[in-house]
This record gives structure tokens, C-alpha cells and sequence, in this order.
């Protein structure tokens, strides 16, 4: 059996056919404009040689960027309204304080703040208010809105007052789109709400995109399961995607180092992906991409999504090289490299041409860097070196030796062996490893929780959580009996009684209902 | 100097600096800070030389949790209730107001009240810096009452304290944080302008607003950032600042111990030049040492930026893996005098080690990248 992974970033469309592990075909598109023709046009690259083999397909994993851009450049956005149950607790801080004004603008000015909620030890801040919530729904139903975001305080401890009114938004306007913060985002209410409202103003979009995309794949003749890739390395099936647009954000780095473990079968690894003008340094920890902690800021909006934790390095195939070589980078020609750079006939020194001319690597003409001073190369080539090993080892965990693995067009400048590095690791159908770590993936789900250690015994908190997480695993499209712990996170509470410890698990599952025969891939 | 809605970010980024590991994220007191100025017009900062001997001086701030403030919201009209509450109690009004605690968010809610009552703000506070407990505020040191006191919480339910004991006043204050929801709105430490005079740590809040316009104006990389924050210290009321270390966290551990975030981090060097530095948390970044050799220690200042980006970072939000550069900065004047050390050296923090100032530990330093 089959599967296509495709991957969808800034500037390319990149796609797999994948038998088991066995890498069929790849290639590498432009993105176009309107995104759903550069996916046909990359699937229809990879499909040529397999014509008539449709059927054997059981799978396309579509990784997205178009979520993320469309909040950075502010398009697509529907408005939403926001009801917040906390009060009396943020009087005059609203839903959306803090926002920069023009992605504010975009969601509108509906919203509400009512009496409700929890405070850390379960205690309610204040009961619901049945006339309160009344008005509120009377006021969305006269207004017709279409797009609800519910939040409610210490709701990743207790859902039940974000249920409660969505059952009434439900009731009320039933063909509305609802997003419950509790769904979404972590411990951290203004950052998880913005989160959640910025989900709830995709869902529209989400919607047209999940059903053009289905739609045209289907057109071409494939029958299959659609899934779409989640920020933490996971896939969703499509129709839940429709429901959490915001969990697609920053997919694409993720996947490329699921990838990078996929080709190279290792667990524990640094990932070097060198594009044209940045070096991105991720870790793997059991086949997952090491998270960031910071607060993490989607278009200007604070959220507390899970990101990997990239150092990004001014260091790319493009970048430029002083005249003495002692400097490559941050400055590079990016994606005009073929036509600025020397061997491609241009006039600017870059990175790839030292590799050339340094006889490493065969791009363009050779011929046209012939005349460079070999100094110059070698300072410009230990320079590069230089640049990367010390970016590795800041990554490192420890100081252990690990292996690296190069992925991404940029990979050629890696010349010599990177001291920081236990070994190197150079894998076929690197370029494509986004694409990759897409097909490859499993179903995740996630759940955060607080949970008191007193009241609840840590074995059965955690089992709590666990049964949680697999059942939202299982709601994107996980087979029950396959879902397995991928990680447990505990972090203790400061000042708070009880031995009050934030717990999130997640876990990941096989797809559910596909034929895994043949399927190579189970064990990561 | 009239203080606006356009001073808080700087404010509250010098704030993050100051709070040497503690003292919460400032980010949603800065929110509401910036709705009052924004609504009530800007606070009045005057000078400790400007104040009257006789006027009729409160602190306030938020006491209790930062990680419970994640979740519960503090309201804007929060501590304007809480003077008004504790004017009632005392019957009278309030001429100025101070802050407690630059390090943090109650650097930002003394604006707040000032702007909502008009009055105005003292420039300085009881403590240069953050640190956990009453009794290592400048002003008990020094001899203040705590009380009368009031707390005030998210409802606007109001207790009164009523002791003469700063630690008794700490004990009940605590208590009643964590009964009133985990975050409560303080007014305490009544004073006169004479008293506040023999007890201000002066000048932090310009100072720390300077710090916040050095750090967002050289933002970037680490190494860029250490010049310029030493010149603003030099021309500060704090003692030289030192960098003491950069590298990566390879080890973090923390836990709970009488609801203090106890912990310590293992910071080893990129090319792993140096031996790594250790740092002991007591919610504050309280000691450093490379090896056995101490480079540093409270109450002098030990804050870790992120090497990246030159932010703060708080200790709650320290991981595994991060990049980070770490400083160490001479505390103010007050923190060396014996009475002041007595309650605020390594010691009374469980470490059994003497107080050495960090200039004369300096020689030990290993410089670094910085």
C-alpha cells in the first residue's frame, strides 16, 4: 500500500510516494499562489511513473503553511465573537487585549465577559449566571455570528463552564462554528483564548481548504484517507482539521525533522536543514522534535502553542562572502542565488560558490570561480564550518556526542566533518524530508491538565490525562487499541497547595482503518 | 516627570531585568497598567528628595502566586479598589504611593493606583531587585510596620491585618493569598516621608525604564547587549555588573519546598571551555558558582538572558537546552549594611556560605564571549 506525503511551505511544494518506507518518487514544485494547483501539479509529478496504481494509495498527509500565513498577512479571517467566563475576575482586560489593532479589526468587536469559572483549587471564581449567558446567546442569535470562541479560567483544570455555554451556543445557532479553549491551547489563559480565537477565526477557511483539497485529490482519481500534519509532529485526519486549523502552525520545521529521523532511523539526533539563506538547527528526542518554551508569537499574537525549538543561523547556499572570506553571511541573495551567485553567471561571491570552487561540489560552472584566491576559499570554508559548530553545539543537549543529519538543498556547503558531530549523516531524498515526515507520521493527541497530587494519586492522574489525550487521538483519527505514551510532562506548581503539578501527556496511535500489511513504518 | 502609557514596556522589560529570575511575568500587570494610564491619564514620578517629611506614604502591589495569575486575571480596577478600601479603613487619604518591588509586576501596579487617585508615585522601592519574603524589604529593615494592611482580592472582598510582626504579618498574608484565589492586591507599609527617606532603595523606576530602553533598543544576540547595560549600571545607584557566564542549560531541576520554587540550573560553555556554572533558585536566582568557587551571591543581582534574543528569563521558564548569558550586578548600597544582610545574606536562604561582594570575587570571573 501506498502513501503520498506533501508538504506546502513559503516557496515549495515538495511530495512523496512512499511503499512502506521505500521512497518511489519526489519532487519539488513552486508553491502557486492559490496552493491547491502547485499541490496538483507536485502530485501529478510524483504520479507519472504509477499511473494505474491509485488504488493501491490509502493515504495523501497534506503539511501546510496557509494557516500561519494567513494570520501573519491577515487574510481569511472571519469574525468571531469571544465569550470569556471569569468575571468578576479581568475586569477591563477583553478578549484580544493586547493584539496589534489590524489583526484585532479583522476578528471584530463581539465579546463578552461573564461570571463563571474556577481558581486554581477548584473553587468556583463564580457560579454561571443563567440570565447573563441568556443575554449573551439573545445578543449572538440577533447578530447572526457564525464563529464562537469560549474560554474559560482554569478551564485545562475544568472544562465544564466552556461546555456548558457551548451547548447553549449550540442549541441557539446550530450551524456555528465553536472553539473551546480547552481544546487547543495550554495552562495561561490570555494565551491559550488567543489561540483558540485565532483557530475559531480559521475554521471558515479551514473549512473551504479541507474540502477544495479533498475535493481536487479525489478528482485525480484517489480514493483515500486525508490527513493533515499538527504542529507537534502528529497528524490529524482532515475532517477534524476542519475544526483545528491552529494546531497546523509551524508543521513544516516539525515534519522536516520527523523526516530526517525517518531517512536516517535515529532517534536522538541534531538536524541541520540549510536552505538558501538560514540554517535551521533542530534536536530529535525519541523521534520528536525538542519544544520550544517561550510564548511563541503567531502574526503579533502572544499564544502558548508547542513549537520546536529551532536556532536559526544566518547561513545559507546564498549567503554572501566578503572579498577576504572572513565573513559568510547573515546577507544573502536567497532565492536568486541561480543567477546572482558566480557559478550561475552572476557577480556576487556566495557560499555555494566556495564549495565549487573548493572542488566540493559540482553546481554551475566551475569554470567561473577558477580565479578565486585559494585563501580566500579556505577562510570562507572554515569559516562555515566554524558557524555551524558552534550553533550545534549550542543546540546540544549535553555534551554527549550525537549524530547530525543535513537535510535541505543548502547541504552541500557541509564539507568537511563538523567536530561537534558524532557522526554525519548525509540521507537520500533529503531535500524532500518534509514531505516525508508528513507521510510517515501517526495520529497524535494531547491533553494538559492540572492535577493535585494530594486529591488525586500521581498513577491515577496520569492515567486520567493519558485516557483524555487518546480519546482526542482517537477523535482525530487514531485506532484505540495501537495509542501509546509518546511523552508525560509534570511540572510542579509554585506556591499552590496540594502538590499541584501541571501534567500533559501526549500520545500517538496508528491510523485507524488502514491496512498496515504492509506498512513498515509502526515503530518509530 | 509625568509617566504614560508609552513608559510601560520599557518599564516592565527593565522590570523582567531587576527581577533576577523572580517576580512573574509582568506581561498581564502591564496590560492593565497600560488600560488605567490609558483611561486615567498619565502618573506623576517624583523624586524621594521631593517628598514631604510629613506625607502620609502606602506600598502596594500583587502578593502571592505567578503561575495562579496565568489563569486568574487581574482586574483594572483592582488596585484603585484597594486604596480606596484601605483609605476607608484608616480614615484618611494617602499622599503618595511606592512600590515594594521593582523586580517584576509590582513595578507596574504602584502606577496604576497613582494614575486612578491622583496622586503621585515616589521614584524607588523596598527592595532594588525581587526577593521572596516581607521581612527583606528595605522598609522592615529599616523598621516599618507592615500594617495596617489590607488585602484585596479578585471579587473585591477586603482583609484587614492588623500586627506589628513583619513575620507574622508574612505568615497571615500568604494564607490569605491562597485563600483568596492565589493572587491578592496588597496596600501596606504605612509610612511618613521621613521613614520612607531612611528606607527607599531610590531612583528604580527611571533607572529601570533606562535598563528597559537598553535592552529594547540593542536587542539581539547577548554579546551586543553587554556593553551598553554596563554603562547603564555604572551610572546607577547598583554596583558594577559582571558576565559571570554563558552556555547552555544542561541540567534543570526543581521542586517544591514550602511552597517556595526551589531548584538549580548547570549552565555548561558552547565549546565547553570552562567548567559549568551553577545556579541555586529559591524562586530568585539566589547563588552562582563555577565549580566550588562561588562568582557570585544574593543579595547582590543574578539575572540570565536569553543569548539569542537578550530577554529575561524568569527561573519558571528556565528548560533544558536553552542558551543563555548570565550576569551578575553589585545590589544596592543598603543590602551591604550588617542589619540589611542579616536577613537578606546566603544564609538566611539555607546556603552556608559568607557573603562576599561580587567585585571581589570578580577576579574569578571567566570572561567569556562577553
Amino acid at each position: 500500500m501506498l502513501r503520498i506525503g506533501i508538504d506546502v511551505g513559503g516557496t515549495h511544494t515538495d511530495a512523496v510516494l512512499l511503499d512502506g518506507d521505500a521512497v518511489m518518487a519526489e519532487t519539488k514544485a513552486l508553491t502557486s499562489a492559490d496552493v491547491l494547483s502547485g499541490i496538483m501539479e507536485a502530485l501529478e509529478a510524483i504520479l507519472t511513473d504509477h499511473v494505474g496504481q491509485e488504488d493501491s494509495i490509502e493515504a495523501v498527509m497534506l503539511g501546510t503553511t496557509q494557516f500561519t500565513n494567513a494570520v501573519i498577512e491577515r487574510r481569511e479571517l472571519s469574525e468571531v465573537a469571544a465569550v470569556r467566563i471569569g468575571m468578576p475576575s479581568g475586569r477591563g482586560l477583553a478578549p484580544k487585549v493586547g493584539w496589534p489593532d489590524d489583526i484585532a479589526a479583522c476578528l471584530g468587536d463581539n465579546s463578552y465577559s461573564i461570571r463563571g469559572g474556577h481558581l486554581f483549587d477548584g473553587w468556583p471564581i463564580a457560579d454561571l449566571d443563567e440570565a447573563e449567558v441568556a443575554a449573551v446567546i439573545d445578543d449572538l442569535v440577533s447578530k447572526k455570528v457564525e464563529a464562537v470562541c469560549i474560554s474559560s479560567a482554569f478551564s485545562p483544570m475544568n472544562p465544564e463552564p466552556e461546555q456548558a455555554v457551548a451547548k447553549r451556543v449550540r442549541a441557539a445557532l446550530p450551524t456555528s462554528h465553536i472553539t473551546l479553549s480547552h481544546r487547543v491551547g495550554r495552562l495561561g489563559i490570555l494565551e491559550r483564548e488567543n489561540a483558540a480565537l485565532l483557530n475559531t477565526s480559521l475554521l471558515h477557511f479551514a473549512d473551504r481548504v479541507v474540502t477544495s483539497f479533498v475535493q481536487a485529490v479525489r478528482g485525480r482519481g484517489l480514493n483515500c484517507r486525508f490527513f493533515v500534519s499538527q504542529n507537534d509532529g502528529t497528524l490529524m485526519d482532515a475532517e477534524f482539521a476542519r475544526h483545528y486549523p491552529a494546531l497546523t502552525f509551524a508543521s513544516g520545521p516539525t515534519n522536516s525533522l520527523r523526516g530526517a529521523s525517518k531517512l536516517t532511523g535515529l532517534q536522538d539526533a541534531i538536524v541541520v536543514d540549510i536552505g538558501g539563506t538560514t540554517s535551521d538547527i533542530g534536536i530529535l528526542q525519541g523521534g520528536f522534535p525538542r519544544e520550544s518554551n517561550v510564548v511563541i508569537e503567531v502574526g503579533g499574537v502572544r499564544t502558548n502553542f508547542r513549537m520546536p525549538d529551532l536556532l536559526a543561523l544566518g547561513l545559507g547556499g546564498g549567503s554572501i562572502v566578503s572579498d577576504d572570506g572572513a565573513v559568510v553571511g547573515p546577507r544573502s541573495v536567497g532565492h536568486k542565488l541561480v543567477g546572482e551567485g558566480l557559478v550561475f553567471g552572476g557577480e556576487t561571491l556566495t557560499a555555494t560558490d566556495v564549495v565549487v570552487a573548493a572542488g566540493k561540489a559540482a553546481v554551475g560552472d566551475a569554470g567561473r570561480v577558477a580565479h578565486l584566491d585559494p585563501e580566500v576559499i579556505a577562510t570562507a570554508t572554515s569559516r562555515i564550518t566554524e558557524m555551524l559548530n558552534l550553533g550545534i553545539e549550542k543546540m546540544k543537549p549535553s555534551s554527549d556526542p550525537l549524530p547530525v543529519v543535513l537535510v535541505g538543498g543548502g547541504s552541500v556547503l557541509v564539507t568537511e566533518k563538523l567536530a561537534a558531530a558524532s557522526t554525519m549523516l548525509h540521507p537520500e531524498h533529503a531535500g524532500v524530508a518534509n514531505a516525508i515526515g508528513a507521510a510517515i507520521a501517526q495520529i497524535g493527541g494531547e491533553t494538559e491538565r492540572l492535577v493535585s497530587y494530594d486529591q488525586t494519586p500521581r498513577e491515577a492522574a496520569i492515567e486520567m490525562v493519558r485516557a483524555e489525550a487518546a480519546e482526542a487521538a482517537v477523535a482525530a483519527g487514531a485506532e484505540r487499541a495501537t495509542i501509546r505514551v509518546a511523552d508525560i510532562e509534570e511540572v510542579a506548581m509554585s506556591y499552590m497547595d496540594g502538590n499541584t503539578t501541571r501534567l500533559r501527556v501526549k500520545v500517538v496511535g496508528e491510523i485507524a482503518g488502514l491496512d498496515r500489511s504492509s506498512d513498515r513504518t509502526a515503530s518509530t | 516627570m509625568m509617566l504614560g502609557a508609552e513608559s510601560l514596556e520599557d518599564l516592565s522589560l527593565g522590570a523582567a531585568f531587576l527581577a533576577t529570575g523572580g517576580g512573574g511575568d509582568p506581561y498581564v500587570s502591564y496590560l492593565a497598567t497600560r488600560e488605567v494610564l490609558e483611561d486615567r491619564g498619565p502618573t506623576e514620578l517624583i523624586s524621594i528628595d521631593d517628598l514631604d517629611d510629613d506625607a502620609y506614604v502606602v506600598t502596594i502591589g500583587a502578593v502571592g502566586a505567578p503561575s495562579v495569575s496565568l489563569e486568574l486575571l487581574p482586574s483594572v480596577d483592582d488596585p484603585e479598589k484597594a486604596l480606596l478600601a484601605f483609605e476607608k479603613h484608616v480614615g484618611r487619604t494617602v499622599d503618595a504611593i511606592v512600590s515594594f518591588e521593582i523586580g517584576g509586576g509590582n513595578s507596574l501596579i504602584p502606577l496604576a493606583a497613582a494614575s486612578a487617585r491622583g496622586v503621585p508615585v515616589v521614584d524607588g522601592d523596598g527592595m532594588g531587585r525581587a526577593l521572596p519574603e516581607a521581612q527583606m524589604m528595605t522598609y522592615a529593615i529599616a523598621g516599618v510596620s507592615p500594617t495596617p494592611a489590607l488585602a484585596l482580592d479578585y471579587a473585591g472582598n477586603v482583609a484587614i491585618f492588623e500586627t506589628d510582626s513583619t513575620a507574622t504579618y508574612e505568615r497571615h498574608i500568604r494564607a490569605m493569598a491562597g485563600a483568596m484565589g492565589g493572587m491578592i492586591t496588597a496596600v501596606e507599609h504605612p509610612m511618613t516621608g521621613r521613614q520612607l527617606k531612611h528606607s527607599i532603595v531610590r531612583d528604580t523606576i527611571s533607572f529601570s525604564i533606562e535598563l528597559g530602553r537598553v535592552l529594547r533598543e540593542n536587542r539581539g544576540n547577548a554579546q551586543r547587549i553587554a556593553d551598553p547595560l554596563r554603562q547603564a549600571f555604572a551610572s546607577s545607584l547598583y554596583g558594577e555588573m559582571f558576565h559571570l557566564y554563558t552556555g547552555k542549560i544542561v541540567d534543570y531541576a526543581s521542586s517544591i519546598v514550602g511552597g517556595y520554587d526551589v531548584g538549580q540550573a548547570t549552565i555548561e560553555s558552547f565549546d565547553r571551555d570552562a567548567p559549568p556554572l551553577t545556579i541555586d533558585i529559591k524562586n530568585e536566582y539566589l547563588v552562582a558558582r563555577i565549580g566550588d568557587q562561588v562568582v557570585g551571591s544574593v543579595p547582590d543581582l543574578i539575572t540570565v538572558l536569553d543569548y539569542e534574543t537578550a530577554t529575561p528569563i524568569n527561573a519558571e521558564r528556565l528548560r533544558y537546552g536553552q542558551r543563555v548569558t548570565v550576569y551578575g550586578i553589585g545590589c544596592p548600597e543598603f543590602y551591604r549594611r550588617p542589619n540589611a544582610l542579616a536577613v537578606v545574606e546566603p544564609r538566611c536562604f539555607g546556603f552556608d556560605i559568607d557573603f562576599v561582594p561580587i567585585e571581589e570575587l570578580s577576579t574569578h570571573h571567566l570572561d567569556i564571549e562577553g
